[in-house]
C-alpha cells in the first residue's frame, strides 16, 4: 500500500542513508538488542522498504518503529546528514493512518485529554499531588508508578507561570513556553527562567493564549493535533525578540515549527531553549558569576537539546558560573530512557536503559545532578530515588546566586561591627 | 521439526527471528548486493554457535556470520540464503595487562576494545574507517586494514590466536599467546578467509601500547602529483609515518558540507600524515614531513593544535563514504591496490573510465600503501545506471590491475569482486584454493558462492556455485 498520508518520509530523507552503519553504536535499542531491527540503519531500511512497496505498514514494522526512542543519537554522528527524527515522525504518523490499534488509543487519551487542556492538567495534577501527599501514588499500575516515583512533590506549588509577565525589557522580550506538563510538575523551573531572565533585564511574558507546543503529539503520529497546537501557538507568540522554552523537548519542537505551521518559521527562527538564553546572558555580562566553589556536579544531556539541537556547552557554562565543577556522566550521551511516552509503552526497555544512566551516575560518585529535560529528571529520580538531587541547570544557578547573595548580605552586616 | 522450531529450541525465541520484514533487513550489508535470509539467530555463546551449525548441517543450509554488517563486498549478504548468524551479542572482553594481550567475542565492536583497553594505557591498533562500528569477527574475517595499519600492519599482525566452529560444530582453538605455535599456521588460514571455513566465536589480539605523544598534519597542494609525490618521497627515505591519507577537492567538499572539519577545500588534494611517539620525535619527523610537503609545492602545513581538533580531522577522514549520501543516494565503492609509484596514472585512468561513463568519481584513500578507494557515487533508481556503474567499476579495477595493482587492498572479495578473481589468479592457483575450502568445508554451507568464483576447481562437475544470481545487485 506505500504511504498514504502526506507526512510520509521522503524520497530525499529515505535515499540520504547509505547504510554504512555509522549510527549503530550510537543507537541504544541497537545496543540493549544487537539486533538490526532495533537499529536506525535497520528502520530506514524498512521505511524503505515500505515506499518501494515490498512491505506492508503492518505489525512488525508497527514493532520496529515503536521500539525506536525517538532519541535522534542517530543524527549527529551521520555523515549522510539523515534527518531521522523527521523521517520517524513521518512514519509514525503513517502507522496511526493506517494501524488504529489499542496502543494507539491509550495514547491518544494521554496526549488528547491530558496535555491539550490547561483545566484537566492543572485538576489532574492538584489531585496527584494530594494523591502523593497520601503515599497513594504507589498503588498505581508498575508502568505509571515509575513515572510518578519521578515527579517532585506537587503540593504547594508556586503560581503557575503562564500568564506572568515582568521585568524592565532592557535586555528585550521573550515570549515564555510554559508548556503543559511542565508549568504544572516543573513549575520551579519555569520561575528560575522568569527570575533570571528579568535579573539580566528582558521583559517576559507567557501568553495566555498559548497552549501545548505538540512534541508529544508529533513525536508519536498525531500530525493534525501537532499541527493544530502549532496554529494556536504562532499567533501567540507574535512579536517576541525571542522564544524561549525550559524543556529541551519542547524547545526542539519549537524550533522545527517551520515544518508544523504556515508562518511557523517565524516561530522557528526565534525559539532557544533556556539554556541557551542564559549562558548567552552570561557570556554578555548580564548575569553574575558566582565565585564560591560549590563543589562537583553531574551534567546529564538531554537527548533533545544534545542530538536534535547540537548544545552541550550551554549548560555545562551554566553550571561553572554557578560555581561547580561540572563531571561528565556520560560521554557517549545516551538516551536515559525517558523518551516521552516511552516510559509507558516499551516499560522493560525504558527501565534498563534508566538503571544504565542510574549506574552511570552512581559510578561517578555525585551527589547532584543537573538535567535540561523534565522527562529525563524524572526518569533519573525514579531509578535513584533519594540518593542524587536533580534539578535544571538554571535552577542550580539561581540557588547558588542567591546563596552568595545572602553571604555577601551577612558579610556586609558582619563588617561594620 | 522445522529449522526454526530447531534453532529455537537451542538458543531463545527472541534470539531467532524469522518475520520477513525482520529478514529483510538481514539481507544485505554496506555493500549494494541483497540476498535473502532464511532465518536470523543472535548467539551469545560458542556453545550456541556449535548447535547452530549442527543444525544448519541436518537442514542442509548455508550458515552466513554477521558481524555488524559494515562489509562492502557483500561478505555477509545472504546470496545463498540460509542461517544468518549475528554476533553483535557476543561481546565480552578480557584483558591481560602484563601480557597486553586480550580475548575479546567476535562481536565485540573494534573501537569499543580501544575503549575498554584505554585505561590499561593499551590500544587496538587496526583501525578501519569503520572502526566505531564493525566488529572483531568481521575484522578478522576480512584481514581489515585502516589508516593506521600503514605502520603496524593490517589485522592479521594483530591476531594471536582464534576460537572457530567449524563444521561439525567442532570447537578448536588455533594459535595463542606463543609467538609461533607449532605446525601449519592455520591461523593465518582463517584471518580473511571471510566466514568461508567457519566461524570465529573469540579471538585473542595483540594490543599496543597508547602513543606517547602525536603529531597530525593536515597539508594542501594544488595537484594530486604533489600530494602523491610528497608521499613518495617520504617512503623512498625510508620514513614510514603511522598513517598517509590523501583525499580529493569533491571529497573534501562533502565531508565539509557536514562536518566543518576546516578541511581546504579549493586545494586539488589534502594530505593527513600523523606520526607518534616520543615527543621530541614526533616534533622532528612533523618538521621533516613539513619540509618535505613544501619541497613538493604544498600550499600550507597546518598542525593539529589539540587533541579535539585532530579527533574532528579524523572524524572528516573516517567518514568520508557517508558523506557522499548527500550527493547521491549510492556510492559504489572499489578497493585495490596499486604501486605508489603508479598512484597518479592510475587515478587518470579511473577518472578517464568515469568520464566516459558520464560518473561522477571521488577518490580518498589510504596513500602510503597505495590502496585506492575511488568511490562512485550514482542513483540506483536511473534506468540502466547501476549496469552503467558496474561496467565502469569493472573497468576501473582492471585499469588498476594493469598498473601492477591488487584486486582488494582490505575490504576482501565477497561477491562483489569473487568474478574479477580469475583476473588476478591462474586456474592452479584457484584450485588450490578451493580445495583448501572443501577441506574445512566438505558440505559447502560456510558462506557459499563467496570468494572463489564458479568452477574454481578443475574438474568442477557442478557443486553449489553459480554466476552471481540476477537481482541480487540492488
Ligand atoms: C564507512 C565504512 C568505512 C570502511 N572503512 C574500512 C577501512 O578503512 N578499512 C577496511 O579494511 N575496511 C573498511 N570498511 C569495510 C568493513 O567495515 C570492514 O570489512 C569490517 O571489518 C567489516 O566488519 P563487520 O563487523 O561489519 O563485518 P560484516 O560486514 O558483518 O561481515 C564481513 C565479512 O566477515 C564475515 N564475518 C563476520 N563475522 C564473522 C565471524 N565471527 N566469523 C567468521 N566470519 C565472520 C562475514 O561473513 C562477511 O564475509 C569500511 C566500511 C564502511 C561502511
Ligand atoms: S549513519 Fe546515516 S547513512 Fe549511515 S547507516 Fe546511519 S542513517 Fe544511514
Ligand atoms: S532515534 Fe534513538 S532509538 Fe531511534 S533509531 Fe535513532 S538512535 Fe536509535
Amino acid at each position: 500500500m506505500g504511504w498514504v498520508t502526506e507526512e510520509h518520509p521522503t524520497d530525499q530523507e529515505l535515499d540520504a542513508c547509505v547504510q554504512c552503519g555509522l549510527c549503530l553504536p550510537l543507537c541504544p535499542t541497537f545496543r540493549l538488542t544487537g539486533k538490526e531491527t532495533a537499529s536506525p540503519r535497520g528502520r530506514l531500511q524498512a521505511m524503505n522498504a515500505v515506499r518501494d512497496g515490498l512491505f506492508e505498514v503492518d505489525e512488525t514494522f508497527e514493532h520496529i518503529m515503536d521500539f525506536c526512542l525517538g532519541c535522534r543519537a542517530c543524527e549527529p554522528v551521520c555523515p549522510g546528514m539523515v534527518p531521522y527524527g523527521r523521517a520517524l515522525e513521518g512514519t509514525r504518523a503513517e502507522i496511526v493512518a493506517q494501524r488504529p490499534s489499542a496502543s494507539h488509543r491509550l495514547r491518544a487519551f494521554l496526549l488528547g485529554s491530558l496535555l491539550g487542556s490547561r483545566g484537566t492538567l492543572n485538576v489532574g495534577s492538584t489531585l496527584l499531588g494530594f494523591a502523593q501527599m497520601l503515599r497513594l501514588t504507589e498503588l498505581a499500575p508498575r508502568r505509571y508508578r515509575r513515572l510518578t516515583s519521578g515527579l517532585r512533590p506537587l503540593r504547594g506549588r508556586s503560581d503557575a507561570s503562564v500568564g506572568h509577565s515582568g521585568g524592565s525589557g532592557a535586555a528585550g522580550s521573550v515570549g515564555l513556553l510554559s508548556g503543559c506538563v511542565q508549568d504544572q510538575w516543573f513549575r520551579p523551573t519555569n520561575r528560575a527562567a522568569i527570575e533570571l531572565l528579568e535579573m539580566a533585564g528582558y521583559r517576559v511574558e507567557a501568553p495566555l493564549a498559548q497552549t501545548c507546543c505538540g512534541a508529544l503529539a508529533a513525536h508519536d503520529g498525531k500530525a493534525p493535533e501537532a499541527r493544530s497546537l502549532a496554529a494556536i501557538n504562532t499567533p501567540a507568540f507574535d512579536g517576541y525578540d525571542m522564544i524561549v522554552a525550559t524543556a529541551a523537548g519542547c524547545s526542539a519542537h519549537l524550533r522545527e515549527y517551520a515544518h508544523w505551521a504556515d508562518d511557523g518559521e517565524s516561530v522557528g527562527s526565534r525559539s532557544i531553549d533556556i539554556t541557551v538564553a542564559i549562558a548567552e546572558a552570561i557570556e554578555r555580562g548580564l548575569l553574575p558569576r558566582v565565585e564560591t566553589d560549590n563543589g562537583e556536579i553531574g551534567i546529564q544531556d538531554p537527548c533533545h537539546l544534545r542530538h536534535a539541537q547540537r548544545v552541550t556547552a550551554e549548560p555545562r557554562a551554566i553550571l561553572e558560573a554557578a560555581g561547580y565543577q561540572v563531571v561528565e556522566i556520560d560521554p557517549a550521551g545516551m538516551c536515559c530512557g525517558a523518551a516521552g511516552l516511552y516510559t509507558i509503552l516499551q516499560p522493560e526497555a525504558s527501565q534498563e536503559l534508566g538503571n544504565q544512566k542510574a549506574e552511570q551516575i552512581r559510578s561517578t560518585g555525585v551527589k547532584r545532578v543537573a538535567s535540561a529535560n523534565s522527562g529525563c529528571e524524572m526518569q533519573m529520580r525514579s531509578a535513584l530515588g533519594d540518593e542524587v538531587e536533580i534539578r535544571h541547570p538554571i535552577e542550580w544557578y539561581l540557588d547558588a546566586i542567591e546563596a552568595a547573595r545572602t553571604r555577601v548580605n551577612v558579610a556586609a552586616v558582619k563588617d561594620p561591627s | 521439526m522445522s529449522l526454526v522450531d530447531d534453532l529455537r529450541s537451542a538458543l531463545s525465541h527472541d534470539r531467532v527471528l524469522e518475520e520477513p520484514l525482520e529478514l529483510h533487513l538481514y539481507s544485505k550489508d554496506a555493500s549494494m548486493m541483497r540476498g535473502e535470509a532464511t532465518c536470523v539467530v543472535l548467539t551469545e555463546t560458542t556453545d550456541e554457535v556449535a548447535a547452530v551449525v549442527r543444525i544448519a548441517e541436518d537442514h542442509r543450509v548455508p550458515i552466513v556470520a554477521r558481524g555488524a554488517g559494515t562489509g562492502l563486498t557483500a561478505g555477509a549478504s545472504p546470496t545463498e540464503g540460509g542461517i544468518v548468524l549475528s554476533t553483535t551479542l557476543m561481546n565480552d572482553i578480557e584483558i591481560d595487562v602484563d601480557n597486553r594481550t586480550a580475548w575479546v567475542g567476535a562481536g565485540v565492536i573494534n573501537l569499543d576494545l580501544s575503549t575498554y583497553a584505554e585505561p590499561y594505557g593499551l590500544h587496538f591498533a587496526p583501525d578501519p574507517s569503520s572502526q566505531s562500528v564493525c566488529t572483531i569477527g568481521g575484522n578478522v574475517a576480512n584481514n581489515s586494514g585502516g589508516a593506521h595499519c600503514l605502520a603496524e600492519g593490517a589485522t592479521t599482525s594483530h591476531v594471536l590466536g582464534l576460537e572457530v566452529v567449524l563444521a561439525g560444530g567442532e570447537v578448536v582453538v588455533l594459535g595463542g599467546e606463543a609467538p609461533d605455535s607449532p605446525g601449519l599456521d592455520i591461523k593465518g588460514i582463517i584471518v580473511g578467509s571471510e566466514g568461508t571455513l567457519g566461524i570465529v566465536t573469540s579471538a585473542l589480539v595483540r594490543l599496543l601500547p597508547l602513543d606517547p605523544d602525536v603529531r597530525t598534519l593536515l597539508i594542501d597542494f594544488e595537484t594530486m602529483e604533489e600530494a602523491t609525490q610528497t608521499v613518495s618521497d617520504m617512503i623512498a627515505a625510508g620514513f614510514v609515518p603511522a598513517a598517509l591519507e590523501i583525499m580529493d577537492q569533491k571529497m573534501m567538499v562533502a565531508v565539509e558540507n557536514w562536518l566543518h572539519a576546516g578541511f581546504p577545500t579549493d586545494a586539488a588534494a589534502m594530505l593527513l600524515a600523523e606520526v607518534v611517539g616520543e615527543t621530541e620525535a614526533v616534533t622532528a619527523e612533523a618538521a621533516l614531513i613539513s619540509e618535505m610537503a613544501y619541497k613538493n609545492n604544498a600550499r600550507g602545513v597546518e598542525l593539529a593544535e589539540d587533541e579535539a581538533h585532530r579527533a574532528k580531522l579524523w572524524k572528516g577522514r573516517k567518514s568520508a563514504f557517508g558523506a557522499l549520501a548527500q550527493i547521491s543516494p549510492d556510492y559504489y565503492l572499489h578497493d585495490t591496490v596499486v604501486p605508489r609509484s603508479r598512484l597518479v596514472e592510475t587515478m587518470d585512468e579511473v577518472q578517464q573510465i568515469a568520464d566516459r561513463y558520464g560518473l561522477d568519481v571521488y577518490n580518498v584513500f589510504h596513500a602510503g600503501d597505495g590502496n585506492l578507494h575511488p568511490l562512485i557515487s550514482f542513483d540506483a533508481s536511473e534506468e540502466g545506471m547501476l549496469d552503467k556503474v558496474q561496467r565502469a567499476g569493472e573497468e576501473m579495477v582492471a585499469a588498476c590491475l594493469r598498473n601492477g595493482g591488487a584486486l582488494s587492498g582490505e575490504h576482501g572479495i565477497g561477491l562483489e569482486k569473487r568474478d574479477m578473481m580469475r583476473a588476478s589468479f591462474t586456474e592452479l592457483d584457484l584450485d588450490a584454493q578451493a580445495r583448501l575450502k572443501e577441506a574445512f568445508d566438505p558440505e559447502g554451507l560456510f558462506n557459499p558462492a563467496k570468494i572463489l568464483p564458479e568452477g574454481s576447481r578443475c574438474f568442477d562437475f557442478g557443486g553449489t556455485r553459480r554466476p552471481i544470481p540476477e537481482g541480487a545487485w540492488v
